[in-house]
């Protein structure tokens, strides 16, 4: 308390320089600000308004919608289809992050371990796969899953796996669900890999050699060594993963021809049926609102996480 | 992607706003000499509805009249059109001529989005003969908002070589004699695994419609101005029972999947019938898309009724055309359309283009296999004619309920009893 009070007056009254180069940091990051806010916060507080109003296609004519306070968020939370849709897509959500980043680990360790080609090689593949165009690569997983003329059902029973011919995959959402998440799978793993990878590299080789001459085993190793050393980047794709994995639309949209079943509802698709398809924005708006929040109860011990060992280091 | 669909919509919403506020006006109306018009007009026509030649026919009879108006057609896809619309509608500077759905109309003319040209209906050709349905589906309150421009009536199209084949001598006349022509069929094939007697996609909720009406029952009724969905009424249940007999025996088509892909499917050469419309013949045998030595192999008969020699109640699909509400030449917009429906062009859609044309007048036009479509539109129904039904398609509940009952995964009566209370809440206004 002391120095508290003492600091002040060792302080020297600032120079006009001084002020302006104070101001100077803000004025660097005002155009940056406002970009975000242009792009971000302004449509979002437009979202938060709606929210509170019946907005149909009427309202949407006119521009002019009809205030209603709570009553879309009452209507979603007593939706019995919300809490289905909420609970599928945390579960979908969980089940994929865990996937991706377990597989991503396996092959960004893998890609330390082989020789420079196979690794060039597994890296553009990686690359390429990152580089496609989600809508064109669910297409080409959608042909590969076709009823009629998928080749996956031809691969199957060729292999006599079963019979496969004319198996539809998405007859069974459980099945039509872990189709889904290869695809995700398939196209989060590149990103993933790719930094994890990245952070293998500043492991210090010496440290994980001491461990080695210390009697520790592999798992050992990863366990106590390498694992802690990389887990602000871990604290990050899984992070990241959840925020896009839980609002995951293209993929079962598109594999399911733009006209999915209620099965086969993500949180991100039921917003968009209620606001786009049913015409009820204000109702879209609510749950995209809470989508959100729950996004940001979810990914806050992470980010939490994330701050903190950023303060250590 | 998630947030962005949605928040899309709201920026789309800001800028109509914006473009609202600063928005101009240009020149048309108070002219009357046709040649010093001038301004560009928006036409929005669905993917596959005018063939490219009628289109370019229409627009060098309006440039002869117009010289100094610019005319952009552009064509728009089914599959996201509601979304289109919607987004396109609210803008300031929408199209200024749009095709719609028939079934989509009533939506968007409650919402205030089309213009009433009850007070022009006159200055169309044919407008004193268009067809009732057509008519019917472009009026709201009894003001009249679009013109009716073409219409679809589905039958069954078949191979003649594989029915000959299979010892059927002539098309079946009743819904028993379909089955057992269908099993006749499926038995010689039986050594092609992928062979469908009768294609069925379980989401062709357009073909499954006959089946329901057949028997008496309907989607909805309504009295006293309240909607009452009637899909798990009995005789409705009688014509889905039917339907499921047909397709668990006869079809192999994916259950979960839609008609796009049907005529592709059917020229691949493993299915012996479809219920399709007329235009899906040229599809079938198309050069690049199809198989064309299928074309001397198609024959085409009525879907039968389950009462013998009769024939079941079609779905009577089509387009209207519409003015934006917003459009700031209407009245171009208007002259466009009466060049495209004028007696001319309306005739060369039924013969270039195939489709049953928006005049009883010209019915005589249907020749060969389109004789059978244009005969059956004669037995038609149509769905509520509600502003809210466009809501009941977009959330699919007729395509998901007819899932559910191909694959199992729900009897008849639970089925049919969920989609029937959903449609009531629909159409009577809830979610």
């Amino acid at each position: 308390m002391a120095t508290a009070i003492a600091t002040p007056e060792l302080e020297p009254a600032p120079t006009r320089i001084q002020q302006r180069s104070r101001l100077l940091p803000y004025a660097l990051i005002a155009p940056g600000i406002a970009v975000i806010g242009g792009i971000l916060a302004v449509p979002l507080a437009w979202l938060v308004w709606i929210s509170f109003q019946h907005y149909g296609l009427k309202e949407l004519i006119n521009h002019q919608g009809e205030w209603v306070g709570l009553n879309n968020y009452r209507t979603i939370l007593a939706d019995p289809l919300f809490h289905q849709v909420l609970f599928r897509s945390l579960l979908f959500t969980f089940a994929c992050v865990a996937l991706t980043v377990a597989l991503s680990t396996l092959i960004a360790m893998l890609l330390q371990r082989v020789r420079r080609l196979v690794r060039v090689t597994l890296m553009s593949a990686l690359v390429f796969v990152w580089a496609t165009p989600v809508i064109v690569s669910v297409d080409i997983w959608q042909w590969m899953f076709d009823y009629e003329f998928g080749v996956i059902n031809y691969v199957l029973t060729q292999l006599h796996l079963g019979n496969f011919i004319h198996h539809n995959w998405f007859d069974n959402p459980l099945q039509g669900w872990s189709v889904v998440m290869v695809i995700v799978v398939w196209g989060a793993i590149p990103f993933v890999t790719i930094t994890l990878f990245a952070g293998l590299l500043q492991v210090p080789a010496d440290i994980v050699d001491a461990a080695h001459v210390d009697g520790a085993g592999p798992w050992q190793r990863f366990w106590h060594v390498t694992a802690p050393m990389l887990k602000p980047l871990f604290l990050i794709v899984i992070c990241l993963s959840t925020i896009w994995d839980f609002g995951v639309f293209n993929q079962p949209y598109v594999l399911l021809n733009e006209r999915p079943s209620a099965d086969y509802f993500t949180i991100a698709i039921y917003s968009y049926r209620e606001s786009f398809g049913v015409t009820q924005y204000g109702l879209g708006a609510a749950i995209a609102v809470l989508m959100v929040l729950i996004l940001i109860v979810v990914t806050l011990f992470y980010v939490r996480e994330t701050v903190r060992v950023a303060e250590i280091a | 992607m998630n947030l962005r669909k949605t928040w899309l919509g709201v920026i789309g919403v800001g800028v109509a706003l914006l473009a609202a506020a600063c928005g101009g006006n240009s020149s048309s109306g108070n002219n009357n000499n046709p040649a010093n018009e001038t301004g560009t007009l928006t036409i929005w026509l669905m993917n596959g509805s005018a063939p490219q030649s009628v289109v370019d026919g229409v627009n060098a009879d309006f440039k002869a009249k117009y010289p100094n108006v610019t005319v952009n057609v552009e064509l728009q896809q089914w599959g996201d059109i509601g979304t289109k619309l919607d987004t396109a509608f609210a803008g300031s500077a929408p199209p200024d001529v749009v095709e719609l759905g028939n079934t989509l109309v009533a939506k968007y003319a409650a919402a205030g989005a089309l213009e009433d040209i009850s007070g022009k209906k006159s200055s169309f050709d044919n407008s004193s003969t268009w067809l009732q349905s057509l008519t019917d589906s472009c009026t709201v309150n009894g003001k009249l908002y679009c013109v009716p421009y073409y219409a679809g009536s589905r039958a069954i199209i078949y191979r003649t070589d594989l029915f000959a084949a299979a010892g059927i001598t002539a098309p079946p006349t009743s819904m028993d004699q379909l089955l057992a022509d269908g099993q006749k069929l499926m038995t010689a094939n039986s050594s092609d695994p992928n062979f469908s007697a009768l294609y069925f996609p379980g989401k062709y909720w357009y073909a499954a419609l006959p089946f329901v009406w057949d028997f008496g029952g309907d989607i909805a009724t309504q009295s006293g101005g309240k909607w009452q969905g009637t899909l798990n009424s009995s005789s409705s249940q009688q014509g889905l029972t039917t339907l499921a007999n047909l397709v668990s025996k006869l079809s192999r088509a994916d259950k979960t999947g839609d008609e796009a892909k049907q005529d592709a499917a059917f020229a691949q050469g493993h299915i012996a019938m479809i219920i399709a419309n007329g235009w899906e013949v040229g599809v079938i045998t198309d050069p690049k898309a199809g198989n064309p030595a299928l074309a001397t192999k198609l024959g085409a008969f009525p879907i039968p009724s389950h009462n013998a020699g009769q024939q079941a109640p079609v779905f009577l699909g089509g387009s209207d055309l519409g003015v934006a509400a917003k459009s700031a030449h209407r009245d171009l917009a208007n002259a466009w359309i009466q060049t495209f429906t004028d007696q001319k062009n309306m005739s060369q859609m039924a013969t270039v283009g195939g489709v049953i044309p928006n005049t009883t007048s010209l019915l005589g036009l249907g020749q060969g296999l389109n004789a059978v479509f244009y005969n059956a539109a004669k037995n038609s129904k149509f769905v509520p004619n509600s502003e809210n039904w466009a809501n009941v398609e977009n959330a699919n509940v007729i395509p998901d309920m007819l899932v559910k009952i191909f694959t199992g995964q729900q009897a008849i009566p639970d089925a049919t009893a969920a989609a029937s209370t959903k449609i009531t809440s629909i159409l009577n206004g809830g979610g």
